[in-house]
């Protein structure tokens, strides 16, 4: 399993300005991440919520989309973001 | 804990800790009596009031107008998180928030029911829009 999670929302216009930026990123760098959409499909949002107790600290308490797991660090970064501060993050080891 | 209480003039119901002193409908004091959830809800159950799209984005811009934030002037956002917020109503049975995830902890999620109590997050108080950015500060 890849160990990078992009948990987003089909309705949520930041996850949707994020999608390009993620796209560019992957190209770019060779890498993918999992798109997981959590209001339409129940299996990835009781993966989310699986990972609530690391994400939601670090996301105002609560699980927000968009929202960007390392799945081995535990490392997250959440919200619309710019392309360098995405790219830093996921470049992170 | 809040409690159901009605207004023994109008039939106005309440929910809350205390009843209001002075009944906002028609005014009488000191006229709320405690009543049970199940009479609570008879009474409010008698009257069906349908709340589309319009309906709802006429309340929330009313709901801004004496507030120092507006509905989002960016009409196709809009147009996304209202489709977010009615699809969540119909399969999860309250208009929670689009861009963020319920708990599956019904007092913790009515904390993401549109519109939210946004005026407290940080993103409203460092950017000026909610989690979602259907509420925006108003510019002066």
């Amino acid at each position: 399993m890849n160990n990078l999670i992009m948990f987003y929302a089909r309705e949520c216009p930041h996850c949707k300005n994020m999608m390009p930026l993620v796209d560019k990123l992957e190209k770019e760098e060779g890498i993918k991440l999992e798109k997981l959409e959590v209001w339409h499909n129940e299996k990835n949002a009781d993966l989310m919520r699986s990972y609530r107790s690391v994400i939601a600290p670090k996301c105002g308490g609560q699980l927000r989309t968009p929202t960007f797991f390392n799945t081995e660090t535990n490392d997250v970064l959440c919200g619309e973001v710019e392309y360098k501060k995405l790219k830093k993050w996921v470049l992170k080891k | 804990m809040k409690k159901y209480w009605r207004c023994f003039v109008c039939n106005d119901i309440h929910y809350g800790i205390n009843p209001p002193e002075i009944c906002p409908t028609c005014k009488a004091k000191n006229a709320f009596v405690e009543i049970s959830s199940e009479e609570s809800q008879k009474i409010v159950s008698a009257t069906r009031i349908e709340f589309n799209r319009q309906k709802f984005l006429n309340a929330i811009e009313k709901f801004a107008e004496k507030n120092e934030f507006q509905v989002n002037p960016d009409k196709e956002k809009v147009r996304m998180l209202l489709d977010g917020v009615f699809n969540n109503e119909q399969n999860y049975g309250l208009k929670y928030c689009p861009c963020r995830l319920i708990t599956k902890d019904f007092k913790e999620d009515l904390l993401l029911v549109c519109p939210c109590n946004f005026l407290i997050h940080d993103t409203y108080r460092e950017k000026g829009e909610c989690w979602c950015g259907l509420f925006v500060r108003r510019k002066k």
